[in-house]
């Protein structure tokens, strides 16, 4: 005996297929009723006749209209109007779910991040060509030690010759134009800006991940924490990767032009930006890569699942484990 | 204008004119995805493009009679996968038209927030378009937008097992000697080993089993990667 409901009726049906009893509302209802019955079946829950129904009949199974294994019999149908209705709350709640996905941390955090990254290349491209710029005027300035505070200081100045003095080298031989001194003056400002900018997305990247991600964040730290989360589509796919899969994520073109044409496989993605491998010799960063990615997925799965969050000492103990690899392993192997 | 071109309408409101599709416009004036606007005997069409829409490629290479893929005017139709409806526009044209004058219901259901976004705009303007934000595979939480079985079903989902999501949803909500549409994604089925025709041949056994496979339509050139399957319930 089998229980069937939708939003609008339910009916107790045996085996052969007749219907025993039948709780059919035909009451004029809001929308905003009918979102809400069709929210109860979506989660779950029986509609309001099927639960008359099911005190009638407690041995019923109930079973949500459009179930497999039902006999076939005369399903009750909803009125031309209560489809009309149906149709417009089903709009509403999808609409309700849009607004709703603007809470999910993990689209938030890959907002940030993609946005952070674009940034950073866009910023570092336009500071080359402000630099290459300015040395065509000012040929015996040299920019190696001090880049970054190229455009800060140019968007400070009101003229080339300034610049010179305060950087302390030979005036310009020529002149830019005033038009074109201040396209110059100007793109230096928006490099100056970019900085600024990248530091508050950053800013906003590490208080996100330090809530969502706090174990992971406290590993690696949160910029390579947002990364990994990001990269793994998501925190509950990460606490859901193999470890060896965290160990490669942002290295995907190597790793599959290694299953491809054999070539050697990565040994970290996204991980490598972490001192303990970036600044390990190149002979032990594979082992280390492997521990820490190992951690970071104890750690995905504490934030993910809701675990005790990781703490400083655990941390040292990690770290305790890096030095241990790297005093063991402390000349390359000999070939 | 192309006056020595063929014209062939499909439906009352699709139109195949040379290698181009067109249907009649039901939001007039307006073109979803700046697909061009054309006037043919002063009726305003909008160009259905077969590179965006694998409906459209399937019309168009299909060796039956295109008209046959379409449902019924007016008729309640069930897509899953929905994505951001350039498909769906389309459809709706010919399903529901201006205002929804033919009185037609197509239900949309996709499971992504940002196409949903897409598709409550569309929604909005074009009344008969229903929009689910759900599962394809949990067909509890928006089966009860279908109280009859459908005669016409779409399924272009692009994730793994896609054949059992379009054998379910088949079996539950398409009448008998409904049509079912299944695009297949080959490069979604995870068998890193096997090649695009294995992972087709798999696919029809595996449809054959229970439905009345009526054609299989290969994609490529449109759609890479991709075959369209075109069953009748038996």
């Amino acid at each position: 005996m089998w229980l069937w409901y939708s939003w609008h009726s339910a009916a107790v049906v045996n085996e052969e297929g007749d219907v025993l009893d039948i709780e059919s509302n035909d009451a004029r209802f809001s929308v905003h009723a009918v979102k809400q019955r069709l929210q109860r079946i979506a989660n779950g829950l029986l509609s309001p006749e099927a639960e008359i129904l099911a005190e009638r009949f407690p041995d019923a199974k109930p079973i949500v209209h459009g179930s497999e294994g039902l006999p076939e019999f005369d399903v009750p149908q909803p009125t031309e109007q209560q489809i009309g209705l149906a149709d417009e709350a089903s709009l509403l709640l999808a609409k309700e779910g849009v607004a709703i996905s603007a809470a999910d941390p993990d689209r938030r955090l890959e907002h940030l991040s993609r946005a952070s990254e674009e940034l950073r290349t866009l910023h570092l491209s336009m500071e080359a060509q402000l630099i290459e710029w300015v040395g065509l005027f000012l040929p015996s300035a040299r920019f190696e030690t001090n880049r970054g505070s190229v455009a800060g200081r140019l968007s400070e100045v009101a003229s080339l010759t300034e610049f010179a003095t305060a950087l302390e080298v030979d005036d310009a031989h020529e002149q830019p134009t005033p038009s074109e001194w201040k396209a110059l003056h100007g793109w230096a400002v928006m490099v100056a800006n970019q900085r600024r900018q990248l530091d508050q997305l950053e800013h906003a990247i590490r208080v996100s991940a330090q809530a969502h991600l706090p174990s992971v964040s406290t590993l690696v730290g949160p910029l390579l924490a947002a990364r990994l989360c990001v990269e793994a589509h998501g925190r509950s796919r990460l606490a859901r990767l193999p470890s060896g899969t965290v160990q490669v994520l942002g290295a995907e073109k190597a790793f599959f032009n290694h299953l491809r044409n054999g070539s050697a496989p990565p040994k970290h993605g996204h991980i490598f930006m972490h001192p303990w491998i970036s600044r390990s010799p190149r002979w032990i960063r594979g082992k280390i890569a492997r521990m820490l990615a190992s951690k970071i997925s104890i750690a995905a799965r504490i934030d993910a699942f809701g675990g005790t969050p990781m703490k400083q000492e655990d941390v040292d103990k990690v770290e305790a484990k890096v030095e241990a690899i790297r005093t063991e392993f402390s000349t390359p192997k000999r070939r | 204008m192309a006056k020595n071109r063929r014209m062939r309408p499909l439906s009352d409101s699709v139109l195949l004119e040379g290698r181009s599709l067109w249907s009649v416009n039901a939001n007039p004036g307006v073109a979803i995805r700046g697909e061009s606007l054309r006037k043919f005997r002063g009726v305003e069409h909008r160009r259905w493009d077969p590179n965006r829409s694998k409906l459209a490629a399937a019309l168009l290479r299909t060796r039956n009679d295109p008209s046959d893929l379409l449902p019924q005017a007016g008729s309640t139709v069930l897509y899953l996968g929905a994505g951001h409806g350039t498909t769906i526009s389309h459809l709706h044209d010919h399903l529901c038209g201006s205002g929804n004058q033919k009185s037609g219901r197509l239900i949309a259901v996709d499971l992504a927030p940002r196409c949903l976004r897409d598709l409550t705009y569309l929604a909005e303007q074009r009344p008969g378009l229903v929009p689910v934000l759900g599962d394809a595979r949990k067909f509890e939480t928006w089966g009860v937008l279908l109280p009859r079985k459908v005669n016409w079903l779409f399924q272009d989902v692009a994730q793994a097992g896609q054949v059992e999501i379009f054998t379910s949803a088949v079996r539950r909500f398409l009448s008998k000697d409904g049509i079912g549409l299944l695009s297949l994604k080959a490069a979604s089925e995870r068998h890193r080993e096997a090649s695009e025709p294995d992972v087709f041949a798999a696919a029809i056994a595996q449809l054959s089993q229970e439905l009345e496979l009526i054609e299989h339509i290969n994609l490529t050139g449109f759609e890479d990667q991709h075959a369209l399957f075109v069953v009748r319930r038996r």
